[in-house]
């Protein structure tokens, strides 16, 4: 029972005022500062640039989302309803695109299409240079990127469906008719809520469209900002951007809902409807991860092989590389730190309470990284106490806990709901106050969740470039900055170098954390 | 003279490292109700399963109507072609099809002619006393409809054998009595080949002509039912 004095109540509210102050402060600063700065009117008349932006934007997101949902769901499917060989590895291989920060994947695709590209110097003449800057090239870069998230979530969508359901049609009609009457029209929402999530996340999106060169919201947002020091054009052209991705991250939490609940418990495993394509989708799952992940790293290693010292290549680089560390690790703990109550809260919430939970998760999420960016100077670049937080590395956490904190506390949610509240109510009958109780029951069962929020939130916040190319203190650098910024005016072999560096310290703690996984499993 | 309707031959079914049957031997006579009595875990459900095709033998053969359609290892006909009618024990009612949609979808897979189809539905929904639910979602129903809604499934395709399991296990007492009263009078109107999975002796007394027990993975023993003996 929840108690306002109660030591769940104190620590629970503290996180949710952490998450209010961290989160919700400086998009709430950006939707009213119209009101404050008295452009309320022009907001929603947008001029010819703006449709053109909202034209390009809009191509960008609905063209990703279809794209990836092409790639992303067959292989969902066939991940859920074919006996493929060593599944667990090919799974994670297929997800590492989705790890990577997507500029690093549109940098190698300019390496390999460019004017002086791998492709340019093998045929002996520029063929592919002209499409490799353009809105089609960036909707492929973000597809590649973005698949797994359709692939994982047809996945989970697919094994979520109980297996008679789909036993019972197979007693009357074959796989085919199975497949396209009973399982698909079951998986649907969960896919096309990933598609919405995909479209949310192009359209917010910065690296792949600024390195590509393509005009879109987010690159005009920072445009604006950091080029022109024009806050109040960033806010124009930023709310139409905040309110879509809004609007579509509500309907994508809608569509989830309580559709594929059938009030009975999931039973039985499904029939393996589709073993007779057991080669061909391997060969597919086997092409999606050449074509995603091995190409781009393979073009990198090439360029960066052609560096004359990779050792004077990092130390160049050598600041950058401690900073982004050592920041993505105090910020990683932070967001756990603060993730975990807010994530044990939303598991043990009333299913109604927690969809509009995971609805504001999602939608502080889905709030493009930029805008994040003009929301957090807008609220800290001011005199006084506040003002000296601004300016130094304490910007860099305060982005990562505004971007991250959502996404961390969802994945700990997922994994709390995993351990029965009669455990809790077993503790606390046993004269174990709550903060025993989650020390010593709750958190030692959720600790691999504990340590996937802390890998989720390290990856993202060291492969973070929007927020961070903003908020970044003079002189201060994280990597990111230091790629991004060094792209126009350095060899690229150098930067490849930093690029790959980049690359193998983020799949190195998720080969680890994989392995930890598939060792769990096999107990 | 006519051969069993279901013959299972000496079959054997592992799941990892556990034995689910072992060499179990059954036959089954056309029209003939067959109550199949055992603890939780003993293979009964395995046994239903293998004979609907949805899992494999690992030894022994399956016949039905005088065609094998299992060996070891092999399914050597689909579900769909053995004319299988299944109520599952937590009936796998799909919850994105009204009544009438969920029963469309068994005559489409099977073929049935559209002007055939409504006929059809029609006969089984007044079979199972359901016409007024023909509009309504799964969720839309109470457990005895639910129930009943299930069956109308299994029998709308005429299915050659029909396969219970445990189909009465969710329901409380009263609904439990009423629902038995109800197919029992099933099987007086429609005399169709039928395997019947439960673990409680009432279903056995009021529906079987023959009751076999099982534990264990194996066969244990076969009575002719008192209801048999009544009725010759």
């Amino acid at each position: 029972m929840w108690r306002w004095a109660s030591s769940r109540t104190i620590v629970v509210a503290t996180a949710a005022g952490l998450f209010a102050a961290c989160c919700l402060l400086p998009i709430a600063y950006l939707l009213t500062a119209p009101l404050r700065v008295g452009i309320a009117g022009s907001i929603l008349s947008l001029d010819a640039r703006q449709q053109g932006l909202l034209w390009n934007t809009t191509i960008l997101g609905v063209g990703t989302a279809l794209l990836a949902t092409t790639i992303g769901a067959p292989l969902g499917l066939a991940l859920a309803r074919v006996s493929l060989r060593g599944k667990a590895l090919l799974r994670v291989a297929l997800a590492v695109p989705v790890l990577l920060p997507p500029y690093i994947v549109a940098l190698a695709w300019t390496y390999l299409g460019g004017s002086r590209g791998l492709i340019a110097s093998v045929l002996g003449h520029d063929l592919l240079s002209a499409w490799t800057y353009s809105l089609p090239a960036a909707i492929v870069v973000l597809s590649l990127v973005f698949y797994p998230l359709s692939m994982l979530a047809t996945e989970v969508t697919m094994r979520r469906i109980d297996g008679r359901l789909e036993e019972a049609a197979v007693l009357v009609a074959p796989a085919g008719v199975v497949l396209r009457r009973i399982t698909f029209p079951l998986a649907a929402p969960g896919i096309l809520a990933a598609a919405l999530v995909i479209f949310v996340l192009s359209v917010s999106e910065f690296g792949v469209p600024g390195l590509l060169r393509v005009r879109v919201y987010t690159t005009e947002v920072f445009t604006a900002f950091a080029a022109l020091y024009d806050f109040t054009r960033a806010i124009v052209l930023a709310l139409p951007l905040v309110l879509l991705c809004l609007l579509v991250s509500v309907l994508a939490v809608a569509l989830v809902g309580d559709r594929l609940a059938t009030g009975q418990r999931v039973s039985g495993a499904p029939p393996l409807l589709l073993d007779a394509w057991r080669q061909p989708a391997e060969g597919a799952a086997i092409g999606a991860v050449a074509i995603a992940s091995g190409i781009p790293v393979i073009v990198l290693v090439g360029e960066a092989l052609g560096a004359q010292s990779l050792g004077a290549v990092f130390q160049g680089s050598g600041r950058a590389i401690v900073n982004s560390l050592l920041l993505a690790t105090i910020g990683a703990t932070a967001v756990v730190s603060v993730a975990a109550w807010l994530g044990y809260a939303r598991a043990r919430a009333s299913a109604r309470a927690g969809r509009v939970v995971d609805a504001l998760f999602i939608v502080v999420f889905a709030v493009p990284s930029t805008i994040v960016g003009v929301g957090l100077i807008g609220l800290w670049n001011r005199p006084g106490v506040v003002g000296a937080v601004y300016g130094t590395d304490a910007m860099f956490i305060l982005g990562y806990l505004a971007r991250f904190v959502p996404v961390a506390a969802l994945a700990i949610a997922a994994a709390t709901r995993h351990v029965p509240k009669s455990h809790e109510e077993a503790a606390s009958v046993s004269g174990a106050g709550w903060l025993r109780t989650m020390t010593h029951i709750v958190l030692p069962q959720i600790r691999l969740g504990l340590v996937t929020a802390w890998v989720i939130a390290f990856v993202l916040a060291f492969g973070e470039l929007g927020v961070s190319l903003l908020i970044a203190p003079p002189g201060e650098a994280t990597l990111p900055i230091r790629i991004y910024t060094i792209i126009a005016n350095t060899p690229p072999s150098n930067v490849a170098a930093l690029a790959l560096l980049q690359a193998s310290v983020i799949l190195i703690p998720v080969a680890l954390l994989a392995g930890a996984v598939a060792v769990r499993e096999a107990r | 003279m006519t051969g069993p309707a279901v013959d299972v031959h000496d079959v054997s079914k592992w799941f990892a490292t556990h034995q689910a049957l072992e060499g179990v031997s059954l036959d089954v006579a056309p029209g003939e109700c067959v109550v199949i009595l055992g603890p939780s875990g003993c293979g009964k459900t395995t046994l239903l399963r293998l004979i609907a095709g949805l899992d494999v033998p690992d030894a022994g053969e399956i016949w039905l109507n005088g065609v094998q359609v299992a060996s070891p290892g092999l399914s050597l006909l689909a579900p769909h072609r053995r004319g299988i009618g299944f109520v599952f024990q937590d009936l796998a009612l799909w919850p994105h099809l009204t009544v009438h949609q969920g029963l469309q979808f068994v005559l489409d897979s099977l073929r049935v002619s559209r002007s055939e189809q409504d006929g059809r539905i029609q006969e089984a929904l007044t079979l199972l006393r359901i016409n007024g639910f023909a509009g309504r979602y799964p969720h839309e129903l109470s457990g005895g409809e639910q129930q009943r809604v299930a069956l109308a499934r299994a029998l709308v395709g005429h299915p050659r054998l029909l396969l219970l399991d445990e189909p009465l296990a969710s329901l409380d007492a009263d609904l439990r009595s009423a629902m038995r009263s109800e197919l029992a009078r099933l099987r007086r109107e429609l005399p169709m080949t039928t395997l019947y999975v439960t673990h409680d002796r009432e279903d056995a007394a009021v529906l079987a002509d023959r009751v076999i027990e099982m534990s264990a993975g194996r066969i244990s023993s076969v009575n002719e039912s008192r209801r048999r003996e009544t009725r010759s």
